[in-house]
Formats: C-alpha cells, sequence, structure tokens
C-alpha cells in the first residue's frame, strides 16, 4: 500500500489491495458475477463531505494475487442492501443531499454493507413525453455507487409515491384526464393517481400508445443507458408490478400508502376493469356476476367481521358467485405480473444481472379464514386455497427473484404468511430477499426478528432505508449493532478477536512487523 | 522541551480551603535524573529492546482530549510536541453541619443553624413537617423564613447559605424556630447552585426532629448518623452525593424540662455531615519529543502535567503501526514497577511548589511511539477520549507520508502546512482506509487484527454517520417523516437498550378488575380473551400480581418465589404469558416492592418475620414504622401502613428484589413491570432494579392527591405533576408513571364541564403528558379507582370521552379492562385510528379549543378530535378531514 501527500490538499492513496472484507454478509472477495478487475484503475473522484475543498483522489485497483483462503460456510451469507431515500433524485432530475448520500454511502461500505437500493421514478426519467429520457441523474447515483464500491439493486417504478410527491409524468396525467377510467377507480369512484388499472396495459391509452409498449421501451433504454454498470455495479432490477412498486392491487384507500394496515376495498370500478368482468361473467354464463364487485364486502376502515363477504362463517367469499369473482380478480393480476415480468427479462435477459419484484406481506387479518387483506390486494388466499402458488410459479417461469417486505413483523400472523411464501417458493425453486417495513427505532425485537428472518435462508436483505432517521442517533447505533452482530455470528473461528489484551504470540508479531516492513517498501 | 501550559481559571485548587485530592498516598519514590537541558531540570533515560510484549487494555475513567499543538519553531532539535486536554474529577472534603440550639439570651427562642465549609452558593431547599413520623412537606409559618429566601413550590422554600464573613468559604443559614411552634420536625437538602448538584442524606432528606418524644427518637437519630453507606450511590451518576460521617455525632443533649408547655420539649441537635463536592477539572498535558544531543540513536520524550498530587505514567511502546503495548527489557528507569510484562509505571517527579509533574524518557530510535495513560489513584486514571494517548516518535529523516501512516488522529506541529480544519480529518480518512486495507491483508495471522483496529474503523464510520445525519436533518427538500423530537430530555435515556418504555408506540390494556380472582382461574379466562385483545390493538397486557398473597386480590404478598394465587397457579401463569406472546401482546407483571406482609410472630409479638424464599427479619422492614417494629434504615418514602414497608436501603433486600425480578423475567416470561405504590420508596432504587431486570416496559404507580382549594380543583396542578415527574426523574426515565394528574383534571372537566381545564397556562396538556409524553401511562380507571371498590370513580357516561382523550392523545393510553368489553367498538376504532396514524407517546399535540363546553385538538397534524357538547369541526383546507369516530359528546376526524 502506498499513500503519498502530492500536496497539502490532495492525498493520493494506492490501495494495492482493494479487497474489502464484508463485515459478516456476504463471503471475502467480490462475489459478483463477471470481471474480476472492476474500477481497475479508474480514479473516482469523491469530495470527502465536511471538509473545505479538500479532494482525495483514490485510485482503487483490484488485487492481483490468487485469491486466498476461502472460507468453507454452509450457506452463502446474505449479502445487506440499504434502501437510499426515495427523493434521492428529485423531480427536477437533481441529486438531492448528494453530500449526505456519499457521506453515508462510505460509512455503509466501511460497516460491511454490499450495497444499496435507487428507487427509480418514472416521472423523473420521461417527465414530458414517452418519447424522451433523462437519467442523468440516476447516472449520477450510479456512479456515486460504484465510487464507493457498493453494489447496486435498482428499483424500477412505474407508479406514483406519495412520500415523496412523485406522480405519474405529467403526460401520463393528462391521459388519465381525459381518460379517468385508465386508473383504478374504487367503489365509491374514487381514483388511484398513481396506479394505471391492469386492463388497460395492452390498450393505446397513452397518447396512442399500449402503456406495455411504454414500459419495455423505458427498459429498454435502461438497459442501454446503464450497460457499463450491468453486472460490476448493478447487479439486480426490481420491476414494480403494480401498486407501491409491489404485485398487488391499490386496495388501500387513494390518498394513503402501504402504511394502511386495514382489509381496504376490491379496485374493480373503472370502466376497463368493469367491461373484463362483465365478459368473464358471461363466459361463465352468470352475466349478473358481472356487474360490479362484491356489494357486501366491508369499506376501508371496517371491520372484516362485521361484512357479509368476509366474516369467517357463511361470508360470500366462500359461495360460487365469491369463487368465481376472487378468482377473476386475482388472475387480473397474475396477468399483468406475467405481461410486465415477460418484457422484463426479454429485455434484461441477457444482462448479468439478477431480475427481482416484490411482493407484499399482507399479514393484516391472515387469521381469518378469508384472508380479507389479501383478497382485495389480489391474492386468493384462503384457508384451503393456496394463493401463492401461483405467483411463485409465474416468478420461476421468468427466473425472477421474489423480495418480501415486512421481515422485521413481529407476531404470528407474518410469521405464518411469511412462512407460506417461502414454501411455495422453495416449490419452484424462487429465491428470496427481504426488506424490512419500517425503520426499527426502539427495542431489540424487530432486529432480532429480522436476523432470525434473514438466518432463515435469504439471498440478500435491503434495509429500508437512509435518510436523516436512519443516521439519527436514536436509529444508527442500533442498525450498527445488527450489523456488527450479524457479522459476529456468521465469522470463522479464526476471525474472532483475540480477547482483551490476550497475548499475542512473538511469532505472529514479529511476521505482522515483516508484512509492514515490505508494505512501506 | 517541555511546556507548561496553565489553566488557572479552571484549577480551583488554591480557592479550596480544606482541598484533598482523593488520590491514594503512594511511597515517595522519584526518578533520578540527569541534567539534560537547561530549562528542565533534569530526565531519566534508558534504552528500550527490542522484544516486545504484548499490552492490555486499560479501562480508565477520566478522559482526555487532544488539544491542538502549539507551535515551537525556536526549537531546532525538537520532533514533535503536542499538548493534551485532561478532564478529571476533583473530589473536596467538605463538612455540613447542623445545629439546633436555644437562642441566646431568650429562653423559648431556638436557631437552627445550617453551615457548609465547601466552596459553593448553597441552597438550603427545606420544609418543615408537623407529624412526627411522616416525611411530609410543608410551607413553615411565615415567620420563620429567613430573609432572602424563596419559595419554590408550595411545600418548600429555598433559602440561600450566606458567607460568615467576607472572603470565607464557611456559609450559613439560621432559621429561627418559637419554642412553641407545633412542627415536629425541619427536612431539608443542599443544591449547590453552580452546579446545579443536589447533596441528600442517603437519597433521602436531611432531618432535624425538633422534639425527641421518647428514647426511640433519640435512638433513631443515632442510628441515622452512623449507619451510612456511600458506596450506594456510586451508581448514581449524574447526582454526586456522598456522605460520610467525620466524626462521630455527639449524642442529642436532652434540655432540661424546663419548658412549661404542654409540648414536649425542643431538643438541641448537632450533627455534621461530611460531604464531597466533585467537581470536574481541567489540566493539561504536554508531551514533546525532541532529538538527544548526546548520542543520535536516542530521542527524549518530555512530560509534563500541571495535574497535582501524585501522577503514575502507565506506559509501553509500540514498535509497528499496530500500536500494541509493549515493554521493553530491564533495565528501568528508576521509579518504574513492571506490570505483569505488560505495561510500565513510572511515578512522575513533582515539580516545585506541588503545581504539576514532570518525567522525560529516553527512547531509541527503533521505538516508533510511546503509548500511555495516567493513574492518579488506584480509582482514577486517565485516558484520551476512551484510547490510549498515543505519542509518535519520528526519525527526523522521515518525510510527510511516513508520519501520515504513522500517527493517525495526531497533528505534529511540523506539520504546518496541512490546513488545520481539514488536516486531522483527511489522515483519519487515510487511515480508515489503511486500517482497513491492513485489517485485510493481515490474511495470515488474524490473531493480529486487534480491537484497536476495528475501532478506528468504528470510529471513522461514526464520524460519516454524524456528518450524514446532520445533512440529511437540515435538507429542507427532504419531506420530513411525521415525528415529533420535542421530547428532548429522553433522548439520552432512549439510547439504552432497555429505556422500560416500549417502542413508542404502546397501548396497555390492565387485564383484571377487583373481583378477578373470585373464580380461581383467571389466567386461563383472560387467555381465552388474548386473541380478541391482539385483535383489539393491544401491545401490552398488565396481568394481576402474581405472588402468594395475605389479600385474595394479590396486594399484600408474602412468599415472593411462590407464584400460585388467586388468579391461578404458576404453570397457568406461565400459559397466559405464552399465550399471549404468541399474539404478540408483551406482558407486565404487576409487582409490589413496597411492603410484604410478614409470615410469623418475632419473639415479641410482632408480626415481622418472613417467610418462604427470602427469609428477611425485621432488617428489611424500615424503622419508621410503629406498627412492626423494624430495625432498618427509615424510609425512602412514604409508608403503606397495613402491612410492614420493605427498607430498601439495605443491600441484601435489593440484591433479593434484584434477583427475583429477574427470575420473573426469566422463569415466568414477564416482559416488563407495573410497579405498586412506588411513593412508597425512592426512584432511584426503582432504577437500580429496572437496571438490573432491564424490562420492554414499566410503569409506576405514584398516586397521590391533587390540589384542591374549598373543594374545588385548582387550575393549576403543576405541583402535582412535578411530583410524579420527580419520581421518574429519580428512575433516571427507566419507568414510565400513571398519569394520574390528567386522570384527576378529566374528572373535573367532565363533572363540572369545564372544558378549559385541558389546557395549561401554556396551552399544553394540563397531565404529565404535558410535560414528559413518554414516560405518561394515561389512564381513566383502574382496580383501585374503579371497579367494586370505585374509590375514586371516573364520572359515570363519560368514559368514552375519557378515551377519546387518552386514545389519540401522546403518552402511553392504558384502557381498564372493564371498559375493553363495555365500550369494546368505540374503543376498537380509537385503536385502530392511534394505529393507522402512527399517533405514539411524543406525538404533538396542539390545542385548538379549550372553552367551557368543548375542547378540541389537533395531533401530529393527522388526527383532530373534540370532546364535550359545544361544537368544533376542524377546518376546510388543504387537509380533508373525515370522521374516523364519534359518540356521546366526542368526535374524532383524520386527515386523509
Amino acid at each position: 500500500m502506498e499513500v503519498s501527500l502530492s500536496g497539502p490538499k490532495v492525498i493520493v492513496a494506492k490501495l494495492k489491495d482493494s479487497k474489502v472484507k464484508r463485515l459478516g454478509f456476504s463471503a471475502p472477495g467480490f462475489g459478483y458475477s463477471g470481471s474480476n478487475f472492476v474500477d481497475l484503475g479508474r480514479k473516482c473522484r469523491v469530495n470527502w463531505v465536511g471538509l473545505k475543498a479538500i479532494r482525495a483522489q483514490v485510485a482503487v485497483e483490484k488485487n492481483n494475487a490468487p485469491f486466498r483462503k476461502e472460507k468453507v460456510q454452509s450457506q452463502t451469507p446474505v449479502e445487506l442492501l440499504v434502501g437510499l431515500p426515495l427523493d434521492t433524485v428529485s423531480k427536477s432530475n437533481t441529486i438531492n443531499h448528494e453530500k449526505a448520500i456519499s457521506a453515508g454511502l462510505r460509512a455503509l461500505k466501511l460497516l460491511g454493507a454490499y450495497g444499496v437500493e435507487l428507487p427509480v421514478f418514472w416521472a423523473v426519467v420521461q417527465p414530458n413525453s414517452p418519447h424522451e429520457f433523462d437519467w442523468s441523474a440516476y447516472l449520477a447515483v450510479a456512479d456515486m455507487a460504484r465510487c464507493a464500491g457498493l453494489r447496486l439493486r435498482v428499483s424500477l417504478n412505474l407508479n406514483g409515491c406519495h412520500r415523496p410527491n412523485v406522480m405519474f409524468p405529467g403526460w401520463v396525467l393528462q391521459a388519465a384526464e381525459t381518460d379517468p377510467d385508465i386508473l383504478f377507480k374504487d367503489k365509491s369512484g374514487a381514483l388511484h393517481k398513481d396506479c394505471l388499472s391492469f386492463a388497460v396495459d395492452e390498450l393505446p391509452v397513452l397518447q396512442g400508445r399500449k402503456p406495455v409498449d411504454v414500459f419495455e421501451s423505458l427498459f429498454r433504454s435502461f438497459s442501454s443507458t446503464f450497460k457499463d454498470y450491468f453486472g460490476s455495479t448493478i447487479t439486480e432490477i426490481t420491476v414494480s408490478l403494480g401498486a407501491n412498486g409491489e404485485l398487488r392491487y391499490p386496495s388501500f384507500p387513494p390518498t394513503t400508502d402501504s402504511e394502511f394496515t386495514s382489509v381496504g376495498e376490491f379496485q374493480c370500478y373503472d370502466k376497463y376493469t368493469l367491461s373484463q368482468l362483465k365478459q368473464a361473467a358471461e363466459s361463465a354464463g352468470n352475466p349478473l356476476w358481472g356487474l360490479g364487485g362484491p356489494h357486501d364486502a366491508s369499506k376501508y376502515d371496517e371491520s372484516p367481521n362485521n361484512s357479509n363477504f368476509f366474516k369467517d362463517h357463511g361470508g360470500s367469499w366462500n359461495t360460487p358467485y365469491g369463487n368465481f369473482f376472487l378468482s377473476w380478480y386475482s388472475q387480473q393480476l397474475l396477468h399483468h405480473g406475467d405481461r410486465l415480468l415477460s418484457i422484463a427479462s426479454n429485455v434484461f435477459g441477457d444482462l448479468p444481472v439478477q431480475l427481482s419484484a416484490k411482493v407484499p406481506l399482507l399479514h393484516h387479518w391472515h387469521e381469518m379464514s378469508s384472508r380479507p387483506a389479501e383478497l382485495t390486494a389480489g391474492f386468493y388466499n384462503c384457508a384451503e386455497r393456496d394463493g401463492y402458488d401461483a405467483v411463485t410459479e409465474m416468478f420461476a417461469k421468468y427466473n425472477c427473484m421474489m423480495i418480501i417486505p415486512g421481515m422485521d413483523e413481529l407476531g404470528s400472523n407474518p410469521e405464518s404468511l411469511l412462512h407460506q411464501i417461502k414454501q411455495a417458493c422453495e416449490k419452484h425453486g424462487v429465491q428470496v430477499s427481504g426488506e424490512n417495513s419500517a425503520l426499527v427505532k426502539q427495542g431489540t425485537d424487530n432486529f432480532g426478528k429480522i436476523k432470525e428472518n434473514v438466518q432463515a435462508g435469504l439471498k440478500t436483505f435491503t434495509y429500508q432505508r437512509m435518510g436523516a432517521d436512519f443516521f439519527s442517533p436514536e436509529h444508527w447505533p442500533l442498525f450498527r449493532e445488527f450489523v456488527r452482530g450479524m457479522e459476529r455470528s456468521q465469522l470463522d473461528a479464526d476471525d474472532l478477536p483475540e480477547g482483551n489484551g490476550g497475548g499475542v504470540s512473538l511469532s505472529a508479531d514479529s511476521e505482522a512487523g515483516n508484512n509492514r516492513e515490505m508494505q512501506a517498501a | 522541551m517541555s511546556i507548561v501550559r496553565w489553566k488557572p481559571l479552571i484549577h480551583q485548587l488554591p480557592l479550596v480551603r480544606n482541598p484533598s485530592l482523593s488520590l491514594r498516598e503512594q511511597p515517595k519514590r522519584y526518578i533520578r535524573c540527569c541534567p539534560k537541558n537547561p530549562s528542565l531540570s533534569s530526565s531519566a533515560g534508558f534504552v528500550l529492546g527490542s522484544k516486545p510484549d504484548s499490552g492490555r487494555n486499560l479501562r480508565p475513567i477520566v478522559e482526555a482530549k487532544a488539544a491542538q499543538s502549539p507551535p515551537l519553531s525556536q526549537e531546532t532539535d525538537l520532533i514533535s510536541s503536542e499538548q493534551f486536554t485532561v478532564n478529571r474529577i476533583k473530589k473536596t472534603y467538605g463538612k455540613v453541619s447542623v445545629k439546633l440550639e436555644r437562642r441566646c439570651g431568650y429562653e423559648a427562642r431556638w436557631m437552627l443553624e445550617v453551615s457548609c465549609d465547601l466552596v459553593g452558593k448553597w441552597i438550603l431547599h427545606w420544609g418543615v413537617s408537623y407529624c412526627d413520623n411522616q416525611a411530609e412537606w410543608d410551607q413553615p409559618p411565615p415567620e420563620m423564613i429567613p430573609p432572602g429566601s424563596t419559595v419554590i413550590k408550595d411545600y418548600a422554600i429555598e433559602s440561600p447559605l450566606n458567607a460568615r464573613s467576607e472572603g470565607q468559604s464557611e456559609s450559613a443559614v439560621q432559621i429561627e424556630i418559637d419554642g412553641d411552634t407545633p412542627i415536629g420536625a425541619i427536612n431539608f437538602v443542599l443544591k449547590e447552585e453552580e452546579t446545579g448538584r443536589w447533596y441528600h442524606n442517603k437519597g433521602r432528606d436531611f432531618r432535624v426532629p425538633l422534639r425527641g418524644s421518647s428514647e426511640d427518637e433519640i435512638t433513631l437519630s443515632m442510628k441515622q448518623s452512623v449507619s451510612i453507606w456511600p458506596e450506594a450511590f456510586d451508581q448514581i451518576s449524574n447526582m454526586l452525593r456522598k456522605h460520610e460521617e467525620s466524626d462521630p455525632a455527639p449524642a442529642p443533649i436532652l434540655e432540661d424540662n424546663s419548658d412549661t408547655s404542654s409540648k414536649k420539649p425542643i431538643i438541641a441537635f448537632h450533627e455534621d455531615y461530611t460531604v464531597i463536592k466533585e467537581e470536574p477539572v481541567q489540566n493539561s498535558m504536554t508531551v514533546t519529543v525532541r532529538k538527544s544531543d548526546k548520542s543520535s540513536d536516542k530521542n527524549i520524550v518530555d512530560v509534563d502535567t500541571d495535574i497535582p498530587g501524585h501522577v503514575v505514567l502507565h506506559w509501553g511502546v509500540y514498535m509497528n503501526e499496530s500500536k500494541n503495548w509493549h515493554v521493553p527489557p530491564p533495565p528501568y528507569p528508576p521509579a518504574t514497577k513492571v506490570l505483569r510484562k505488560s505495561a510500565l509505571q513510572t511515578l512522575l517527579e513533582k515539580k516545585s511548589l506541588g503545581l504539576g509533574n514532570r518525567g522525560s524518557f529516553a527512547l531509541n530510535k527503533e521505538v516508533k511511539g510511546l503509548v500511555f495513560v495516567l493513574k492518579l489513584d488506584e480509582y482514577t486514571w486517565v485516558n484520551n477520549m476512551g484510547k490510549d494517548f498515543v505519542v509518535p516518535i519520528e526519525n527526523s529523516t522521515s518525510g510527510h507520508e511516513e508520519k501520515i501512516e504513522e500517527k493517525p488522529g495526531t497533528v505534529s506541529s511540523t506539520d504546518k502546512s496541512v490546513d488545520t480544519g481539514a488536516a486531522p480529518y483527511t489522515e483519519n480518512l487515510i487511515s480508515g482506509i489503511r486500517n482497513l486495507v491492513d485489517d485485510i491483508s493481515s490474511h495470515k495471522n488474524k490473531a493480529q487484527k486487534t480491537n484497536e483496529e476495528q475501532d478506528n474503523i468504528l470510529h471513522e464510520i461514526e464520524k460519516l454517520v454524524v456528518e450524514a445525519y446532520r445533512i440529511f436533518k437540515n435538507s429542507s427538500v427532504v419531506e420530513k417523516p411525521d415525528k415529533s423530537v420535542d421530547d428532548t430530555s429522553t433522548t439520552p435515556t432512549q439510547l439504552v437498550v432497555s429505556s422500560g418504555t416500549g417502542n413508542g408506540h404502546e397501548i396497555l390494556c390492565q387485564g383484571f378488575n377487583w373481583e378477578s380472582h373470585k373464580s380461581g382461574r383467571w389466567y386461563h379466562e383472560l387467555g381465552e380473551k388474548a386473541k380478541l385483545l391482539a385483535e383489539l390493538g393491544f401491545s401490552i397486557v398488565w396481568l394481576p400480581p402474581p405472588t402468594e398473597s395475605v389479600s385474595p386480590e394479590g396486594y399484600m404478598p408474602t412468599d415472593l418465589y411462590n407464584l400460585n394465587s388467586k388468579y391461578g397457579n404458576i404453570e397457568e401463569l406461565k400459559d397466559i404469558v405464552h399465550k399471549f406472546r404468541e399474539v404478540g401482546i408483551k406482558v407486565l407483571g404487576d409487582v409490589v416492592l413496597n411492603h410484604r406482609c410478614a409470615t410469623s410472630c418475632s419473639e415479641n409479638g410482632i408480626w415481622n418475620i418472613f417467610g418462604g424464599r427470602l427469609n428477611w427479619d425485621a432488617r428489611a422492614i424500615v424503622a419508621d414504622d410503629p406498627h412492626f417494629q423494624g430495625k432498618g434504615n427509615k424510609s425512602s418514602g412514604d409508608n403503606f401502613h397495613a402491612a410492614p414497608n420493605i427498607d430498601h436501603s439495605q443491600e441484601f433486600v435489593r440484591t433479593d428484589i434484584k434477583e427475583w425480578l429477574c427470575y420473573l423475567r426469566k422463569e415466568v416470561g414477564y416482559d416488563g413491570w407495573r410497579l405498586d405504590f412506588v411513593r412508597g420508596f425512592w426512584g432511584g432504587y426503582v432504577k437500580d432494579y429496572l437496571e438490573a431486570s432491564q424490562p420492554y416496559f414499566a410503569v409506576g404507580e405514584y398516586w397521590d392527591s391533587l390540589s384542591y382549594t374549598y373543594g374545588e380543583m385548582d387550575y393549576n396542578q403543576n405541583a402535582h405533576r412535578q411530583r410524579i415527574i420527580d419520581w421518574i426523574n429519580a428512575t433516571n426515565g427507566t419507568a414510565g408513571a400513571f398519569d394520574v394528574t390528567t386522570k384527576g383534571i378529566l374528572h373535573s372537566v367532565l363533572e363540572r364541564c369545564e372544558y378549559w381545564r385541558l389546557s395549561d397556562e401554556k396551552a399544553k396538556p394540563p397531565g404529565v403528558l404535558g410535560w414528559w409524553p413518554s414516560r405518561a401511562v394515561t389512564f381513566i380507571e383502574n382496580h383501585d379507582t374503579g371497579s367494586t371498590q370505585g374509590h375514586w370513580r371516573f364520572p359515570a357516561g363519560k368514559e368514552m370521552q375519557g378515551y377519546a382523550y387518552i386514545l389519540t392523545h401522546p403518552g402511553t393510553p392504558s384502557v381498564f379492562f372493564d371498559h375493553v368489553f363495555c365500550f369494546q367498538e368505540e374503543i376498537r376504532r380509537l385503536i385502530s385510528l392511534r394505529l393507522r396514524k402512527k399517533i405514539h407517546c411524543r406525538s404533538t399535540v396542539k390545542i385548538l379549543k379549550a372553552e367551557k363546553d368543548v375542547y378540541a385538538a389537533e395531533i401530529d397534524g393527522k388526527v383532530a378530535m373534540k370532546i364535550g357538547p359545544g361544537f368544533y369541526e376542524p377546518e376546510r383546507g388543504p387537509k380533508n378531514w373525515t370522521v374516523a369516530a364519534e359518540g356521546a359528546d366526542y368526535k374524532v376526524w383524520e386527515a386523509s
């Protein structure tokens, strides 16, 4: 290693060995596919936060030396990622709080994180027309991650988001103004302004283009813009398959977001969905079933116990009509997912990246036989019917990894639902990754739960998400201890530090001295 | 070359009349020195060998930080000089003297004098008690109040101690007492105003009994003066209060019974208490490295400090970058001890006038640096911000490159070209990277990877994190998540893993009422409702007291380890805890620590021998409870008269209780505690218990009366909530407390239709939840106030208004068992709203209306509520408000 002062304000550090041991979350060395010589000779400029115009140029070179001892471990360690702020890139396509993110990336790297997740919003990339793309700010973020030596999981959000308030691109909103029915509509006629109806996927509703085509060109543009990053920096692409970036209907009230924990409502009242329902009912030989969604389902916040549709005993979910409607409703979701995954795997299939998509963990009300919260979101997963089998099969078909949020949720409901989904994944050979639903601000139980889930065989785990709260003195120490705790549980015996003040053998000592002399030479 | 930096302003020794640094006397051994330099009287030289040994980590308790080094351009042979600031605690012993004597020349006038011979602005915080056995505080009659006093609370007076004469450190205050006064005793504590520290008597008030009522009283006061155990307060970090008995106090002298009044005569009283004032003192320490002018292969290290007393340098050297401690082979310099081959201890030479210490060492050139800490006495170590002091030694040939490699985190004075603000930071970054790389490259001997290197990386990470936090926080672009941080006082305790306050979003259910014991299978019955309670949204359930008890309800415990009660046996208890766990509800155990019922009589027929595994005797009972002839110390709180009050000042009692709580945590699986009658003993003990048992959530019952004037409740209940907050403070915030103030105020509000009471003078909620919301457990009813006892029943028919208030407001709401079923749907809706809108114990309240017949508030901008018959509707505006719940005289909206 060489460190030299090339002037009072510029320090150049050449690290012969940039092999950074990740504390616990992955094996030593760079475990990604592709070149062994990433960043070779590449110089990246890092603005050290907090220094008055001090720049450090760090040239990172990959160690040419033959691979050292590989650790033999029974299972691949989980790769830890941390989500970047949702507003990392602003609506006007600039990076928000760049310095903070840059310091944060460095800290995460030193702590041993594998990478970060970057949320990409459609409205930022294509603000003006379906023909123009602006990836500049996202490219800059990818560069920051690359300089920090972190991998990147890119989430392509095709829906809007309430926090930060990033909705659809203006031209999509205009299309929705002329024809509000391209958006999801609930029973009372309220529109979901952040989610296109699944029924218009293949209808030319966006300036004469089909949404699927628009998405495909978006994917292609992403693929060509970031071609230098795939495999090395970008290792995973997550495609949003519905509301909140998850495979689901927006069954929550139009003005809230994923924090909604009640049952919700069926979303099938836009004219395109209604017409598809009508067709389905007619071909099922019962046209009366096609007039609308269940009339006796509960309102967003109502207890499902009081609703005729969802109640455990004698609820209409468990009737031929219920079966018809729920099958059709969940099938529409699957078709939508299939369409998007098919496009994505078509575009990204040959890249050295993992394709993934999110499936929500709708554990609220899971204890009821009807599983009402899952039904309204589009998972026909009642007491005696496995709604996740078909979903997982679809993931398997496109070799898509499944990301399940809610790894921090405590209680028996999340546990049993998670178990069910994982079993389906195992059956179909689908890899599972995890996320948490919320920052763990207090107490140790949630981190304990995450740890438990992570150790139960996740491919990666993404902790959501970076921001002021994440780095706050209330939260950061907990997170750091969580990461270090993971490290301890995954270290080999010879990795464990010697006890405090324990004697270091003379031979080891003198050898260390030699090493250093050689390095200094 | 030694640089001596004096900090006379901070270093206050000469001002103290009776100073005594708590330094252990050391055998007088000095470094034998030979003259070396005109400015240095002497230096000791010795040569270091090259066979190193490993060092050990020390955990000193005093910290220091490196200061910018002074420029030393005039010295040609100077290599580097570094000055450290050393923060340590100075202890000063002093005497508080309490004298009660007849005033000269007046037959019926008495004078109480409290004096203190320590420098400082001392304040006597005092009150009187009219009845002998109570530790009550009352306002004294106005003629007793010395001039210059202020009335602090409605039960205390603060009188400053005035210097006896100009320039003298001793100060005193006199209180005149009428011989006929009905006052039984005077209670006080001392406050030092400059440091804001309180000086208690073993965590309790100092107490001056005016009249010895019997032989008992005298022995009591004698006993109190002798039985002192200062170690109990080592754990109280915030307030430093130590008292030791200096001289045996003269026995109180019985006055001649010449007083003709019917009252017992006033008895003269004189006692001295030792106080230790501990204050942070800043000293400096300079370490200079220079070339030896004699031989070229040696460097001289001079150490110079203004720390007075004996200073022992506990040191080692390092030969490479790992900075492991090594000890050279002999010969050692004089006055040096070898500590098990891991470090050397050298007593520094005292400078003339006793104003500091210094030493000088010659080290040969292979040595890359000196590592050391200072030892001031057996218990006092000084380190450098939690790390060893590191003084790198460079050879003059080395350039910048090497310097940076070798001494991360330190600044060399010769390194002037580097921008001062940025340089250490950059160096740290580089060193962080370097350490990381070193860390990785040392693959062959992982054992070499020391904790120190890991610490460096972690240190680096923390720096970056602080930076990131600062920018994120100040970034106006970020749409802030709805979270209030007004509760800054609790921030430090939140860092503790077990703050005893849950996750902030807790909702409590009291899982029993006064009749629950009757079926004999309550655990079973309640267990069946676990799922319902979970579904309603409760996160914590409070179970009845689990132990064997004289009364069936469980509040008169006997054998603490017998967990078979009228509610069910231990197996059923474990079963119900398990059931609640399964549905995600935490479980609080109701622990009665204030009192315990005896199982047998002592020889003289008093019930004060305890049975079961904790077979305590009269020593465990407080001395001021006449019914049970306790032989312990006096109570640190109020007495519960129906059963022997436990003396928590006894160490064996505390040890037993801690063990018991841990047993309950482990064996039964309780997640936390509801602490019964905590008025009965000092909150500091509770802190001790909670730290030992690490509960997830803990809440204490501190229930005393609100203030009333002519039967009408006062608007201002600040004194009442202050008493509850004082208790929480005494527990160091490890526990919350039931918000009795809010309940009391709600009573008046609802009974008299006076909703204006719900806004205090600062337009905040008037209860504990207005002052310390994260520690307030709000409730409207419990097994004592309501149920079949009805000691203080919530206004009938208005319960839902109460719940509409507490379930929408900050604090941790608690719902009484009976109400869960009486008002199930209404409560379900409110809880669901609270969870949906993520209202938590620190949410912010904006009071919109507090009028005669209506109270309205907005919480976190997400929930609006009103109670009372009057009109309120949220404004139509940017927020779209929809009704989330409504009922008799209440309505709640949510913003969508």
